[in-house]
């Protein structure tokens, strides 16, 4: 073979496959919280886990973290034209501030990136925008989930403690134990505490113990954040009902993982972070490469359920970065 | 000093406008808290909640004596509680270990802040103002940069978890109830029967003159800002400790909660007058008030509103019963009252 014959024939090669790889795999820009985010480390944990896959079909995934979060808005709609300029077929992002990333995310998908809202943001917004999907978490079902697992155990009296009442998060999750409990012929009250309460572990532990005194009926006891669960441990046991009150919480920390395993706490409702980085980049990867689409929307990657039967594989998740 | 046997000198002592606010808020929540209320385990669910507020409570209220005002404290109990779970729970290394860096770092904390103080001539309270913003930052940082999380667990054993995170006395008291009557007991003999005490309310009351009397004032301006920031660390280590777990987060409510148990116990907010036993009153009428809601029938959303209620009757009835108790005078012959 001449030598301008292998030129043309490797040119001609490569520049097929070129094409094929701009046509067909899908080059993925996936914008997140910074590296010392705990939080955020679980997601990029799951995004790390599926990139081999849209490699190996010819692709590539970026992560473009937000350094820190001092510039917050500004800085996030920054990297959303990052990712434009980088021509990226597909984008994920979480919509923290709507009013600063809306008009970006509109531009990404005006130039023709398929945009996938992770996280932050929540159905409504997706449709709205043009989204593709929404995976992420939201609190009323992680609430109705957290109620329907205590009457479907028994449960007929719980107690949501609510160390920050009046936030739209909190009072959701609490609604959706009450709603979950309520259906099932149970009831559910508030326990919204003052503020002069916040941060005290032991004002929280002895309100907690006030109110399961005081009412002989309660049988469960959810507190909205994980923290408050080791007050709400304490003054469960000082109460000496601990053996007819199950405790459960909202998120989860070491300390309440470890209840769990002792079996002194029943569940813990987690929003399950590795699996907004995870299906986030494989469905919008699966959507540009091969069409697919899903029927399922949003796909909402909590609520969650850790409690005895599963305690075991979770605490190996935690080993791992995962959980 | 010779009148305290009749009932008017007992009423002047800076302490009986407490006692009677004390009282007060006692007797409300004995008739709406109903028996469990009065029962141990709802006492000591006032008592476990003051105990920790008291240990903080003294030393910012002998600052506010001496005309000063620290309110780093809130970040130094979650500073406390951080250390112990870093150190012993994240590292496992020993607890002894961690209880003298947590120490350690109150005593510094209290160092720059005195010495800020008397160095800068800014006011204490924005010193202090950095020196919260700067702690937590700090707190956060570390914590996250060490552990990747912002909750670290610890399970204490034997006698570390027996003298400062455990029940005692029943079961139902929480052991910094001891260290709470211990460092009150300290106090009022280091406020009331020694010179220091005086010092500290000459500084109060005009701090030019007192140095010029020959007090040492700078010496003893960093001593205080030293206690109170490290009772803050201690209490968040006993939480610590007691709660098998620390959170980057709270420990801001003790700042008010501190202050306001400090003035209803009858400190004056702009110094000089006030006294340990009033302030050990205050901060007991502050829990009750703050946790006796929960033995109530008032609704919950409800209690905010009562707490804020409460606490202003308490102040304004020690306010009404210093006035009369410093205008108070012993029966003399021929005298109509």
């Amino acid at each position: 073979m001449k030598l301008s014959t292998f030129t043309k024939v490797m040119a001609t090669t490569a520049l097929v496959a070129m094409t094929a790889t701009a046509t067909l795999a899908a080059d993925i820009a996936v914008i997140g919280g910074s590296n010392d985010d705990a939080f955020w480390n679980k997601i990029k944990k799951g995004l790390d886990d599926a990139t081999p896959a849209v490699v190996a079909n010819g692709g590539s995934v970026n992560y473009l973290r937000l350094v820190n979060y001092d510039n917050f808005a500004p800085d996030v709609v920054q990297l959303i034209r990052t990712a434009i300029s980088m021509e990226v077929d597909g984008l994920v992002i979480p919509d923290w501030v709507p009013e600063a990333e809306d008009p970006a995310i509109k531009e990404a998908i005006a130039a023709g990136i398929t945009v996938i809202l992770m996280n932050a943001g929540g159905a409504d917004k997706a449709r709205e925008l043009g989204a593709i999907n929404y995976v992420g978490n939201e609190e009323y079902p992680a609430g109705v989930a957290g109620g329907e697992y205590f009457a479907s155990h028994g449960q007929k009296n719980v107690l949501c403690v609510n160390t920050l009442p009046g936030a739209t998060n909190t009072e959701a999750r609490c609604k959706g134990v009450s709603d979950a409990i309520t259906a099932a012929g149970g009831k559910s009250t508030q326990l919204p505490l003052p503020t002069t309460s916040f941060g005290d572990a032991t004002a929280v532990a002895e309100a907690i113990k006030a109110e399961i005194l005081k009412d002989e009926t309660i049988d469960g006891v959810i507190t909205i954040s994980a923290g408050d669960a080791d007050s709400a441990a304490i003054g469960i046991e000082q109460s000496g009902r601990a053996a007819a009150i199950s405790l459960a919480s909202f998120d989860m920390n070491e300390a309440g993982l470890a209840r769990i395993k002792a079996g002194t706490q029943t569940f813990s409702i987690d929003q399950q972070p590795y699996l907004q980085g995870y299906l986030s980049v494989s469905i919008l990867a699966s959507a540009i490469d091969f069409g697919t689409s899903l029927p399922t929307f949003p796909i909402l990657t909590g609520p969650g359920i850790v409690d005895a039967s599963n305690i075991d594989a979770t605490l190996a998740g935690v080993e791992k970065g995962a959980r | 000093m010779t009148s305290n046997s009749s009932i008017g000198g007992l009423l002047r002592r800076p302490e009986a406008g407490a006692f009677l606010g004390l009282v007060a808020v006692l007797i409300f929540f004995a008739i709406f808290g109903g028996v469990t209320f009065l029962k141990p385990a709802g006492m000591s669910s006032w008592l476990n909640v003051a105990a920790n507020l008291g240990v903080i409570a003294i030393p910012v209220g002998l600052l506010m004596i001496a005309g000063e005002l620290d309110i780093s404290v809130g970040a130094m109990v979650p500073l406390g509680a951080m250390t112990v779970a870093v150190v012993s729970g994240h590292f496992g290394l020993s607890i002894w270990l961690g209880v003298a860096l947590t120490l350690s770092f109150g005593v510094i904390v209290g160092l720059i802040n005195g010495y800020m103080v008397i160095r800068t001539a800014v006011p204490s309270l924005i010193v202090t103002l950095g020196s919260l913003f700067a702690v937590q930052g700090i707190v956060l940082g570390l914590t996250v940069l060490i552990t990747k999380s912002t909750s670290v667990a610890l399970a204490t054993e034997g006698p570390a978890k027996a003298i400062f995170g455990d029940f005692v006395l029943g079961g139902q008291l929480q052991a910094m109830v001891i260290w709470w009557l211990i460092v009150t007991a300290f106090y009022i003999f280091f406020v009331h029967f020694s010179r220091f005490g005086n010092w500290i309310f000459a500084m109060g009351g005009d701090k030019v003159s007192a140095r010029n009397a020959g007090i040492p004032t700078e010496r003893l301006t960093i001593t205080l800002f030293v206690l109170s920031s490290t009772s803050a660390a201690f209490v968040g280590m006993c939480q610590a400790i007691l709660y098998n777990s620390a959170q980057v987060a709270g420990g801001q409510s003790f700042i008010f909660n501190a202050i306001i148990s400090v003035v209803v116990g009858g400190v004056l907010l702009t110094g000089g007058f006030g006294s340990v036993v009033g302030i050990f009153f205050g901060t007991i009428t502050f829990a009750i008030v703050n946790q006796g809601i929960y033995y109530t029938d008032f609704d919950r959303n409800w209690s905010s509103l009562i707490i804020g209620v409460l606490l202003l009757l308490a102040v304004l009835m020690n306010n009404t019963f210093r006035k009369m108790a410093l205008s108070y005078s012993s029966k003399k012959k021929g005298a109509k009252t």
